[in-house]
């Protein structure tokens, strides 16, 4: 897990010494506009983040891992132990992205999610996708029904090999 | 409180009340109809003719003496027994089992749909128990802008009551056996975590009291697998539907009170608004699949009557409980989507026609899939009756040579015909078929409250009059689209119908005159053969030929929303619901006003939207489901090569279950914008 301790409410943007590699660069940013980001101060400000000052020749595969695992890290302790697993971050975006997070700015995000306030976190936690909940799997069986048990009788009375003809067959 | 348990001693006096009295008068009017037939002695088809008149007015006798006892049944004001109801204490006492709401949609309205659930998650939550209950939108959808469009309202709920984690959304991507097989596969990933389930249709709309008191009726009667409450017709404005919401106000309670009067424990279900055990559900009631080809082999089509007979056959018994109350549905706007879904109906029931001698079945059972057998085929019976009546005149003639005067002075209004006999069954079959309105009537007009929320005793009567008038008059065209569909499932010919469900909105000319025409031209036949026969017929049948006539105007002017509210605001036609509409209609309403974000492109949305777009990944990463890998091989090339070839329903739902290909298409999207 990965943090960032900022204060409370005040923006945070590393300077960058050297501009990025375009392609690493606009593959952050298409990343963070996923979360909703549109401007590109903010856009800027998080890949920022993200690349710091020490990863600049990054290439966009290993700039984006490092993107996700920034923000898996503060997903993981926003919505806590409960959701960490394989689908923290698309779950996690979802709950960002409906609560409308990018309306935070850049700032949320780079902030330790202990110094957001507390409705804000448990919006994040609420709003956590949650179509069905855990399985019970179970079988229904389909009834047998023999249809015409008069003719089914008559049948077997007939040609005692004949097969269940008038019964429905099993799935 | 009534704690008599139930058994089918209960059950047999009042069964043989109401079976023995239809088939007394049965009898009675089939004596009396081979009089006027046999007055020159009998021949082969006018037997087949009493055959037939037998059969059908054994089904009007029977809802007759049915409504018969519904009106004593409330009259007495007490209810059937059989059925354990909660003391106030009880009633007082938190739900201790727990219960799925559930709704299965396909293509609907997702503004209507989410706003029905929320209606109905509002009203329980007013009763404070709603941590018995979780709610399901169980989708089958094919339409991927239904599809996204639904994942956005549900979301949008979820936000809006804080419902995540009680509020669920699944969608099928392969809709096999249809809504039964929704059900089905709900019941096998969790029904288990339920006691009962609650199933809802996707225009149903339950009050929370109504709900609560469902489940506290299963809790106490463990011998209960499915409680139904009949739903009531509210809610449109269209002239036709406010007819059919009048009539299901009047005369409905009747029905209603009537079928859970004699079939008590026996009763049907009628696949929505009502609520059954788990359990014994998944345990008994997995449907079978019928040996053959359609119409009568293949998935059940209409599960309900099905599922009930099963639980029956499992030892659960199954109630009609009208007086719960607090159970709505929308009916259809117009004739055509009626019609359309009386064809749907129709193929549905008369499939049922397979399972009537099934073995192990309750007789109850066996009756009600007659008696859904019947309330189509009814129509095409009376056709072939009236048919078969003329050709047995006919033939009368044709073998004993008459002159065309003689011949004339046999049939009705002719000289050697028994008018007064005639005019005497026919009196009676009236009377079958209006003194249960009468008396739905009169027990409005005897509750001073009930009358005055439908406009006032003196407007009560002319909206019954004015609905007896148009229904009249509809009746021809209904017996026709019926005998139309009933052929056409029999004989396996293909009756296309590609009209929609639409919302309020006027049918045009065109389209009505299109489906009326074949109506028209028989009712053109009809009027020519009588008056070139039989001229004294003529008076008989003008109500017949001047429906017939008048199809395509019925049609267009009863589809109008304009004529529906002219009528309201004149006090007619009034329902209590339209008056003081309850709590849960009203927020139902406000709630379908108000707009959801428009799904045009399900894809574009998909890809554009970042709200959409997470959404929609994150329902996939939940509940992945894969995509037919030809379409989207095929739809990846199209939009991976940056053409403009449009995609397929196909592709697109293809494209819209693959992940990997969204992440792709929208990285691509947002590149080609930065």
């Amino acid at each position: 897990m990965d943090s960032v301790t900022t204060h409370p409410f005040i923006s945070f943007a590393p300077a960058m010494p050297q501009a990025a590699r375009a392609d690493t660069q606009a593959a952050l940013v298409n990343f963070f506009q996923d979360f909703g980001f549109t401007g590109r101060q903010d856009l800027e400000k998080l890949a920022g983040w993200v690349l710091g000052t020490r990863e600049l020749t990054l290439s966009p595969e290993a700039a984006l891992a490092l993107a996700r695992w920034r923000v898996e890290g503060w997903l993981a302790e926003v919505l806590g132990p409960a959701h960490v697993g394989p689908s923290l971050l698309v779950r996690g975006r979802a709950a960002f992205v409906l609560v409308g997070g990018a309306r935070w700015g850049a700032d949320v995000l780079m902030r330790t999610p202990s110094s957001l306030p507390d409705a804000w976190r448990r919006a994040v936690c609420e709003a956590v996708p949650m179509s069905a909940p855990a399985e019970v799997p179970c079988q229904m069986r389909e009834q047998q029904l023999v249809l015409n048990p008069f003719m089914d009788m008559l049948r077997r009375w007939l040609r005692p090999a004949a097969g269940q003809a008038g019964v429905s067959p099993s799935r | 409180m009534n704690a008599q348990p139930y058994t089918p001693a209960l059950a047999r006096p009042r069964r043989v009340m109401v079976l023995g009295l239809a088939a007394l008068s049965t009898g009675f009017a089939c004596v009396e109809m081979h009089r006027l037939l046999a007055a020159h002695g009998t021949t082969v088809p006018e037997l087949f003719v009493l055959g037939l008149f037998a059969v059908c007015f054994a089904w009007i006798a029977l809802s007759f003496w049915s409504g018969v006892a519904g009106f004593i049944q409330l009259v007495s004001n007490q209810r059937v027994p059989g059925l354990r109801w909660p003391t106030e204490e009880e009633a007082a006492e938190p739900l201790t089992r727990r219960t799925a709401v559930v709704m299965p949609v396909y293509n609907e309205d997702p503004a209507a749909v989410f706003a029905h659930v929320q209606a109905t998650y509002e009203s329980i939550a007013a009763t404070g128990q709603l941590d018995a209950f979780d709610f399901y939108v169980l989708s089958d959808s094919t339409k991927a802008e239904s599809w996204v469009a639904e994942e956005l309202a549900w979301s949008e709920l979820c936000r809006r009551v804080g419902g995540q984690g009680r509020i669920f959304y699944r969608r099928r991507s392969d809709n096999t056996a249809k809504k039964a097989g929704n059900l089905a596969e709900f019941c096998e990933r969790w029904g288990r975590r339920y006691d009962f389930l609650l199933v809802l249709d996707a225009d149903s709309l339950m009050a929370g009291d109504s709900v609560v008191k469902m489940a506290r009726l299963m809790e106490l009667n463990p011998g209960a697998g499915i409680l139904q409450v009949p739903p009531q017709n509210v809610g449109r404005s269209t002239l036709f539907a406010r007819l059919q919401q009048f009539a299901g106000r009047v005369y409905g309670p009747i029905v209603a009170a009537g079928a859970a009067a004699w079939q008590l424990g026996d009763s049907n279900y009628w696949g929505h608004n009502a609520i059954l055990r788990m359990a014994p559900f998944i345990e008994h009631c997995g449907l079978p699949v019928l040996p053959g080809q359609q119409p009568f082999g293949g998935h059940i089509l209409s599960h309900d009557f099905v599922e009930a007979a099963l639980m029956r056959r499992a030892g659960y018994t199954v109630w009609l409980v009208p007086e719960l109350g607090g159970s709505y549905e929308q009916p259809p706007p117009d004739l055509l989507a009626y019609a359309q879904r009386d064809r749907r109906w129709c193929q549905g029931n008369l499939q049922h026609l397979g399972l009537v001698m099934a073995g192990g079945l309750h007789p109850m059972s066996r009756m009600h899939f007659l008696m859904g057998v019947m309330s189509y085929v009814a129509s095409p019976l009376w056709l072939i009756f009236l048919v078969a009546g003329l050709f047995a005149a006919l033939h009368e003639w044709f073998f004993a040579p008459a002159t065309l005067m003689e011949f004339q002075a046999t049939l009705p209004g002719g000289d050697a015909f028994d008018t007064v006999g005639a005019l005497r069954l026919m009196a009676l079959s009236l009377a079958l078929l209006w003194i249960p309105r009468l008396m739905g009537m009169g027990l409005v007009l005897a509750d001073r409250e009930e009358a005055a929320n439908m406009g006032g005793r003196f407007k009560l009567v002319l909206s019954v009059m004015l609905e007896g008038f148009v229904s009249t008059l509809m009746a021809p065209v209904m017996m026709l689209f019926q005998s139309h569909f009933v052929f056409g499932t029999l004989f396996g010919y293909k009756v296309n119908w590609s009209s929609q469900q639409r919302e309020d909105t006027d049918l045009p000319w065109p389209e009505a005159l299109r489906r009326h025409k074949w109506h028209m031209v028989i009712g053109v036949v009809l009027a020519v053969l009588t008056v070139a026969v039989a001229p004294g017929m003529l008076a008989w049948l003008s109500p017949v030929i001047l429906g017939l006539w008048l199809a395509p105007a019925i049609s267009v002017f009863t589809s109008r929303a304009s004529l529906g509210l002219w009528l309201q605001r004149r006090g007619l036609l009034l329902i209590p619901e339209e008056v003081q509409p309850p709590t849960v209609l009203v927020r139902a309403q406000e709630l379908a006003e108000e707009e959801l974000e428009p799904v045009d492109d399900a894809l574009d949305h998909v890809l554009t939207d970042p709200r959409a777009h997470a959404l929609h990944l994150a329902l996939l990463e939940s509940h992945p489901a894969a995509s037919v890998p030809a379409a989207l091989a095929s739809a990846r090339r199209k939009l991976l090569a940056g053409g403009v070839e449009p995609l397929s329903p196909q592709e697109k739902s293809a494209v819209l279950l693959d992940a990997r290909t969204l992440s792709e298409l929208r990285g691509r999207r947002l590149g080609v914008q930065a």
